[in-house]
């Protein structure tokens, strides 16, 4: 109850695990309707793990709810998009004012011809609603459509990148800069063309059947069958890496030989920071002092980098390590944002007072660049700090790795 | 029953967003943290911001004979903000400002839904301190310490909540908005009602608003670790600690099983062959800590420790608490159900009545683990039992019955910070006289001539019907 983000919002017991846990028992026990608030309070969870990371018998909620809310999307007849249409935008004018102006807006983004699949379709249909929500500009050219160099070939680590929707589409220089520092710390980078979405919004939602598509065209993109596997695979954004280490493995559970191969592909998984870190230890550079100068970072811990995989320390060592800036501990940096996949859009009340609280600790920290490591942060992040017009910026890991490596280009 | 109309009144007090009554709002209302007792629904919830939607709302179920549930957060042990009779649970959540911070006077006023920890937190900036603890302090309320008298390890030097409260204001059962108490350290004027309404469970009212006394902040404290072979030697070593003039602001204690089941799951470093360890933190200025750490270390020798540490930091110390605090957790863990007692007894008798409860947990073979805040001769008292097998159940209530009967025979009470509820109705007349009993039901029936307030808990139902010489209220 301490550790929920939501629960501090919104102070009702359909906040808490222990409220969610007890309603969904009594729905499997034919005890509760699948009514509008039980949707709402399945709904309001921001998958964060929190809850988790603070049990002594280390509960997974956000696994419990997921099934829970599969179970809800299982039992729709009719999609829920028509059935949002029908039922919530036609009768209310106002909804329906918005839905155009929705539509306006998004008018580039479908035009771009995103994939269907991708899980930014889940998070942003509902987020274009210009009602001061920044819509996140498109990338010229998608990074999996830019030409990457081969990989070198005596190179002591075959590393493949996952991208993710947010680096692919919206933000390519995340992906760039991850490739980037990879190469220069002697990794061959391979970006496997075949992968998609990591499947991590459609899972959240409850949508299995696309969940289980994706994670089957992402094991034939990273784990190729017939072709020696990579040694590691990595993301910029840690979301897609527990995705892929922690979720897809069971999701493929029913399929032995899938689940087999899921296991290796998890077991390959590292977060960028981790994998950097680590080899930066290997090839024993050492902190150079940095000057009073250089710009000041902090670090937002994402739920599923620091709760979901366990990482906390790695992010801080390799923004500790960074010749060309320095590092301030912020407050509760391990504090949810509120983004949540589709909690922002569904709940933006209060994923915008979750992310208000969040920036106030930021910017009390006293830095100028907010780093973090997954694309929800990120989007969630910037798109906040733009409405608040505050002279702080977000940037990725991947991104810091690469702008502050030397005191040469720390002034950039 | 709640009809349409009464719950279109209720509406029209609390507001639209206010009331809730689908069958998923209901079901969240329904249970607290009491271990295995399952969910009563409600038949609404509201969540009121001012006193005078309690006052309308405690009048309207006086008229339309609805029963009344105060909730805090819902961390309560005993089923209290169960609502067994059905009507409205009062939920205290949007009523959770600090009113006033009164540096002068050492005191602040609080809505009862401000949470224990947030309000130590907020005076700590002024060098002020709160100092009651229990266990849930990060979600728990002030209002739900307020009706439960919350004690927790620091109650030993600091009192329970009683002791940190000068005034209320509080809607009593028959809708009447009253002060009680004064803000002033000392008041004598008239029977002293701010001590009724404390752990009354809610059901002499509800109270809307608290002045709290403050105290300065301790400049230092110091945590220790004693080790004992013999679970006699540590219970006496407690009270000779007061004899040799230190005034500890905890003291902890935790038995064999206790030590296994942390080392078990949240290793600790503790000696999981000795029988039995205390945690002792003293507070004060530096030369006080420092003196007190002192003689409270040559006193343990004395006493027959194996071993006494001092934590030398922050962290070590924090090392040890987190140990206490991971022991219920840790506990869950290994019994699916325990029965969770909170007795308190006098110093001087702890030795042998942790004796005597080791013994009878192994006549009933059942599994028993102990521990508490026995600075205040408060133990808990886990019976663990296997909730499949209906024996085991049944020895482990058995043997719950043969400790209140061990600790009423000593002078001691059977709940010192938990409360009655509706998990200790059946035990109250062991400790209390008929005559004592019916005193309690006459106050109730005088300020709740209705039964709205709570119905259920503290009193039993039986015994409130045959006072009031008609039938049961519900």
């Amino acid at each position: 109850m301490a550790h929920c983000p939501v629960y501090a919002e919104l102070r009702q017991e359909g906040a808490v695990a222990r409220g969610k846990l007890s309603l969904i028992r009594d729905q499997e026990a034919g005890r509760m309707p699948r009514g509008r608030r039980y949707r709402f309070f399945l709904s309001a969870c921001l998958q964060c793990g929190s809850c988790t990371a603070a049990c002594p018998n280390q509960v997974d909620t956000a696994l419990v709810i997921q099934a829970g809310r599969a179970r809800l999307a299982a039992a729709r007849e009719s999609s829920w998009i028509g059935r949002f249409i029908t039922k919530k935008i036609l009768p209310s004018e106002r909804r329906l004012r918005r839905l155009l102006g929705l539509a306006r807006a998004s008018r580039a983004l479908w035009a771009k011809k995103i994939p269907t699949q991708s899980g930014l379709h889940l998070r942003l249909r509902r987020g274009l609603d210009g009602q001061g929500r920044r819509i996140p500009e498109i990338a010229n050219t998608f990074f999996l459509h830019q030409k990457q160099p081969s990989p070198e070939p005596g190179a002591q680590r075959r590393v493949s990148l996952f991208v993710g929707c947010v680096a692919n589409y919206l933000k390519p220089q995340v992906a760039q800069a991850a490739a980037t520092v990879l190469t220069q710390a002697h990794c061959a980078v391979d970006i496997p063309l075949g992968q998609g979405c990591c499947g991590l919004p459609a899972y959240g939602l409850g949508e299995n059947e696309a969940a289980i598509e994706l994670a089957v065209r992402n094991l034939d993109a990273l784990m190729p069958l017939g072709q020696a596997p990579p040694d590691v695979i990595t993301s910029p954004c840690a979301s897609c890496a527990y995705m892929l280490k922690k979720r897809m493995p069971g999701l493929l559970s029913a399929w032995p030989e899938l689940h087999q191969r899921a296991q290796q592909l998890a077991e390959r998984v590292q977060p960028f920071s981790r994998l950097f870190t680590q080899l930066r230890a290997d090839s024993a550079v050492s902190k150079k002092n940095s000057s009073e100068n250089t710009p000041l970072l902090t670090f937002h811990d994402p739920c599923h980098l620091a709760k979901g995989l366990g990482e906390r320390n790695a992010p801080r060592q390799l923004l500790g390590q960074l010749a060309g800036a320095r590092y301030v501990e912020m407050d509760q940096a391990d504090r949810c944002c509120g983004q949540g996949g589709s909690f922002c859009l569904s709940h933006q009340d209060l994923s915008e007072k979750i992310v208000s609280n969040k920036l106030s600790l930021a910017q009390k920290s006293g830095a100028e660049v907010l780093v973090t490591e997954c694309s929800g942060c990120l989007l969630q992040l910037s798109s906040a700090l733009w409405s608040e017009d505050s002279a702080l910026e977000v940037i990725s890991t991947a991104e810091a790795a690469l702008r502050y490596q030397s005191a040469k280009k720390g002034s950039m | 029953m709640l009809d349409k109309a009464s719950l279109k009144k209720i509406r029209r007090i609390m507001g639209k967003e206010a009331m809730l009554n689908t069958p998923a709002d209901v079901a969240l209302y329904g249970y607290d943290a009491t271990p295995a007792l399952d969910g009563v629904a409600p038949e609404a919830v509201v969540f009121p911001q001012r006193a005078e939607q309690v006052q309308s709302l405690v009048q309207l179920a006086n008229q339309e004979n609805f029963a009344v549930v105060p909730r805090g957060a819902g961390t309560g042990l005993t089923g209290g903000a169960r609502p067994i009779h059905g009507g409205v649970v009062l939920s205290t959540q949007a009523m959770n400002q600090i009113l006033r911070l009164d540096t002068d006077n050492f005191q602040v006023v609080v809505q009862p839904g401000v949470v224990t920890g947030d309000l130590q937190t907020r005076v700590a900036r002024e060098g002020l301190f709160y100092p009651t603890d229990p266990q849930s302090l990060a979600v728990c309320t002030i209002g739900g310490n307020l009706a439960e008298n919350a004690g927790g390890p620091r109650a030993v030097k600091y009192g329970v909540t009683r002791q940190q409260v000068l005034a209320l204001q509080v809607v009593l059962p028959q809708g009447q908005l009253v002060r009680m108490g004064a803000r002033t350290l000392k008041t004598v004027s008239g029977y002293d009602l701010v001590s009724l309404l404390v752990g009354s469970e809610g059901t002499l009212g509800v109270i809307t608003e608290a002045t709290l006394r403050l105290l300065p902040a301790p400049a230092c404290r110091s945590t220790l670790l004693m080790v004992f072979d013999r679970v006699d030697q540590a219970a006496a070593a407690v009270a000779k600690t007061f004899r040799a003039g230190v005034w500890p602001s905890a003291i902890e204690f935790m038995d064999r099983h206790c030590i296994r089941c942390i080392e078990e799951h949240e290793p600790a470093g503790l000696p999981i062959d000795a029988a039995a360890v205390l945690i002792v933190e003293v507070d004060g200025s530096r030369p006080e800590v420092t003196s007190a750490a002192e003689r409270v270390q040559q006193v343990m020798s004395e006493m027959g420790a194996r071993s006494v540490q001092v934590a030398q930091s922050e962290a070590e110390a924090e090392q040890l608490w987190r140990a206490r605090r991971s022991l219920s957790p840790a506990v869950a863990k290994i019994a699916p159900l325990k029965i969770n007692e909170d007795i308190v007894v006098p110093l001087s008798t702890l030795p042998g009545v942790i004796d005597a409860i080791h013994a009878l947990a192994a006549r009933q073979k059942i599994k028993c683990v102990c521990f508490g805040h026995v600075g205040d001769g408060n133990l808990h008292v886990n019976f663990l039992a296997d909730p499949s097998s209906q024996e085991e159940v049944a020895r482990a209530e058995h043997a719950a019955r043969e400790l209140f009967a061990l600790t009423v025979s000593v002078g001691g009470s059977i709940t010192g910070e938990h409360g009655v509820g509706t998990t200790k109705l059946a035990y109250l007349g062991m400790e209390h006289a008929p005559e004592a009993l019916a005193a309690m039901a006459a106050i109730k029936l005088a300020l709740d001539p209705r039964g709205i307030m709570n119905p259920g808990k503290v009193l039993p139902d039986e015994l409130l019907a045959k006072e009031r010489g008609s039938g049961p209220a519900h």
